[in-house]
């Protein structure tokens, strides 16, 4: 009886660890590698009212070594055109052999027409689907289409959204970009305090002298600079000055370059009796810290930043000597001159051209007093652009490298 | 006669807390909730007062009849007839939340993971799963937590801590300058009502291995999980910022997409799915357990298995009715409204009128705990 029962258990075990394997297969939402289009790149542009969406898809490529290694191009490029971005992007599917997967699209790149549109309400589709990630990048392509850009590489990849990854990676060595992914960009899009920016990328033709005479024509892209917004639009663009990034304590590293100081306490300190002349001087920036702050006096706002940067000497091509204290100290004095320059020149530029608060003036003023803020809120970017600005920077040169005077100097001469 | 499976409070500690935490695992409806700004977390951790003030008449009964199960003690509180019909109602609070669990849970699989996976397939495998969980009882049920708690939780707490560098946490400031007094408490209010897990905590006492401690229990669950939900609260919406953390579905889900440290520790959504799928399967287990079980009960049935399949069955097609009729997560109300009103009749309502009538006959009731 008891050998029956357990019969019984073990088939119907049998049955349902059969069932199981029908179920488990994964025939359903699966994603076959041969049947995708993986994106690498998408860029967005508007024509007459319609979205174009054209996307970078890997080609799939034989292994490096085998006969056909080498033949075939890395990427096709597909267009599609709708009224919403979604519709733009299934359309691709009317001419392309492939539906898009987009689960591995790290770029986004907008032409500028479409970002001066508005781009807030496109965003919709980037946050609702599942396939998109939150982590991939905007950037406003400056001047011309945002298709325009595809296939361009100036580096050693071949596919221009891995290129253009790399680049933005790269920010760190220089601090002359913003490195902005959609989450970033939503949380600014939505707060009053604060208004968001994008990445800004552009064609750079570049003339490459060759051997007897011969100069090439290259094009590159180059990501320095930054688009700003005000809530869902672009109204204009920044350099590469690195002053948004000192404001909004994004620097992750760069150097900074600023003229030797020629004072005669430096002068002093030369143990050369020859000067040849003005020099630069190289910092690069190991650390950098700031805070914001905002006072009011007498009704009068004063937007305040205070820099602290560490950091290393980096190049020195003016006759000075670096193993003197005093003069290492001239040239901290000169470094947060230079940096005061770029913020205060970046600041203005903003006040007087966007009126638009991009450095979070706001949320310090919100913080400072709460109840302030909701009587001047809607006024907020009028408010800002007519505010002092007071900044501060302090910077420390805490090595000198591998050497203690400049390559140029002879010691004890 | 039959054996009472006991279980120990450790055990239920761990069920309790993974309990309360599925919800916010899943949607967070919290940072709907007022103030809905950057107080939220104060709301949350305030709530703890307001659980314990609203969870004090079905403790106190809980303690009193620590031998029977709400279900068992309602009955002998409002006679046979009227008993009757508040255990089917605590039945059916049971059944309800079983369905608004499958199908919250279904949504997130179909919306992110299996968008062409029919209803039906996603809703039957979760729950059969779990109807096979319930038929095995509760001390399964129970060893299970001390294996998957400790797992969910550290997922709660590692995924911050990977997440770190996504992490603003100046959008918390100003604190308390922008949400009045008013605001705050209604949204502890609030929040507290989705309490609804002392019912199980109140079906559970008799199986208790030390049923003295069943106000330590609820303490420590209530502080504990209240604690991680501030975890999910402040991780989400510092990764996404407040205003976006409000207008995700799945918001600690969104945050969980954004780690990634040096482009090494990325796209580990995954793990954070095994645990919310993990966790949601233990709640449903549970929940269907105990409407199993309470439905014996009124029914005066020894067996609560034979009840598992109906109950099953009846909560695999009503999720899918109503998930295939309407996004529950997308569109909360008035399913939302429903489990709130629902939790306020169960937890507070009806124990306080029970409360009442113990009060008034208290001497009928003296002897009335031993079985």
């Amino acid at each position: 009886m008891e050998r029956n029962e357990n019969m019984k258990k073990k088939i119907i075990l049998t049955i349902l660890i059969a069932i199981q394997m029908i179920l488990l297969t994964g025939c359903w939402s699966s994603k076959e590698i041969n049947e995708l289009g993986i994106v690498t790149m998408l860029t967005i542009d508007i024509e007459d009212g319609e979205i174009i969406v054209t996307a970078e898809v890997i080609v799939p490529k034989p292994p490096m070594g085998s006969t056909e290694s080498g033949k075939k191009e890395s990427a096709k490029y597909v267009q599609g055109r709708g009224k919403s971005l979604f519709e733009a992007v299934r359309n691709t599917t009317l001419q392309f052999d492939r539906r898009l997967y987009l689960a591995h699209n790290q770029i986004f790149i907008l032409s500028e027409e479409f970002a001066r549109e508005g781009l807030a309400e496109y965003t919709d589709f980037i946050l609702r689907d599942h396939e998109l990630r939150e982590t991939a990048q905007l950037l406003v392509a400056k001047g011309g289409k945002a298709y325009e850009l595809m296939g361009i590489s100036g580096g050693i990849e071949e596919l221009s959204g891995a290129y253009i990854e790399s680049l933005v990676k790269n920010i760190k060595f220089n601090s002359k970009a913003v490195s902005v992914t959609l989450t970033d960009y939503m949380r600014n899009y939505y707060d009053v305090e604060i208004q968001p920016v994008l990445g800004k990328i552009e064609k750079k033709e570049m003339t490459i002298e060759k051997i007897k005479g011969k100069k090439e024509k290259t094009t590159g892209l180059t990501i320095e600079g930054a688009s700003v917004f005000n809530r869902g639009k672009l109204v204009g663009f920044l350099n590469g000055d690195r002053g948004y990034n000192f404001v909004r304590n994004k620097i992750q590293g760069g150097v900074i370059e600023f003229p030797t100081p020629q004072t005669s306490k430096a002068r002093s300190t030369i143990t050369s009796k020859i000067l040849k002349g003005n020099g630069n001087t190289v910092v690069e920036i190991t650390r950098s810290k700031t805070k914001n702050d905002i006072e009011v006096h007498d009704g009068k706002i004063i937007l305040k930043t205070q820099v602290k940067i560490t950091g290393m000497l980096g190049e020195e091509t003016g006759n000075i000597d670096t193993s003197n204290a005093e003069v290492l100290k001239l040239l901290e004095k000169s470094c947060s001159n230079q940096v005061k320059r770029q913020i205060e020149k970046v600041i203005k530029k903003v006040q007087d051209e966007y009126s638009t608060d991009i450095f979070g003036y706001g949320k310090q003023y919100h913080r400072k007093d709460s109840k302030g803020w909701n009587k001047i809120r809607n006024n907020w970017d009028d408010i800002f652009a007519h505010a002092e600005v007071l900044i501060d920077v302090n910077t420390e040169i805490v090595r000198t490298g591998l050497v203690n005077k400049p390559s140029s100097k002879v010691k004890g001469k | 006669m039959r054996r009472i499976e006991k279980v120990s409070s450790y055990q239920i500690t761990l069920l309790i807390i993974v309990y309360k935490l599925v919800v916010t695992f899943s949607y967070i409806p919290a940072l709907d909730s007022p103030p809905g700004n950057q107080d939220v977390w104060i709301a949350v951790l305030l709530s703890i007062l307001y659980v314990i003030l609203l969870c004090v008449p079905i403790l106190f009964l809980s303690n009193r009849f620590n031998n029977y199960t709400i279900i068992e003690y309602m009955e002998l509180m409002f006679g046979k007839f009227f008993g009757k019909i508040v255990g089917l109602f605590y039945s059916g609070v049971f059944v309800i939340f079983s369905i608004a669990f499958v199908s919250i849970l279904v949504e997130i699989l179909d919306s992110i993971f299996f968008p062409e996976v029919p209803t039906i397939v996603t809703a039957s495998m979760m729950i059969a799963s779990c109807a096979y969980i319930a038929y095995k009882g509760l001390e399964p049920i129970a060893r299970g937590a001390e294996i998957f708690v400790p797992f969910i939780l550290s997922v709660i707490l590692i995924f911050p801590i990977l997440g770190f560098k996504n992490m603003d946490f100046s959008v918390f400031l100003p604190i308390l300058k922008d949400s009045s007094f008013v605001q705050i408490n209604k949204g502890a209010m609030y929040f507290a009502l989705r309490f609804s897990d002392i019912l199980i905590l109140a079906m559970i006492v008799p199986n208790l291995e030390k049923r003295n401690e069943l106000n330590k229990i609820f303490l420590k669950s209530l502080f504990y999980s209240t604690l991680f939900v501030v975890v999910i609260v402040v991780a989400s919406q510092a990764a996404l910022g407040i205003e976006q953390a409000k207008h995700s579905n799945f918001p600690f889900f969104s945050f969980a997409r954004l780690i990634n440290i040096f482009d090494f520790i990325q796209r580990i959504e995954s793990i954070f799915v095994i645990a919310w799928i993990t966790s949601n399967i233990g709640k449903l287990s549970g929940y269907l357990y105990f409407s199993a079980k309470s439905f014996s009960q009124v029914m005066n049935k020894e067996d609560n298995k034979k009840f598992i399949v109906p109950m099953t069955l009846i909560i695999m097609f009503a999720s899918i009715f109503f998930k295939n009729r309407r996004s529950v997560v997308g569109t909360r109300q008035p399913i939302q409204n429903i489990l709130l009103i629902t939790t306020l009749i169960a937890v507070l309502v009806v124990p306080l009128i029970a409360l009442v009538i113990y009060l008034l006959r208290r001497k009928h009731f003296q002897n009335a705990n031993n079985k």
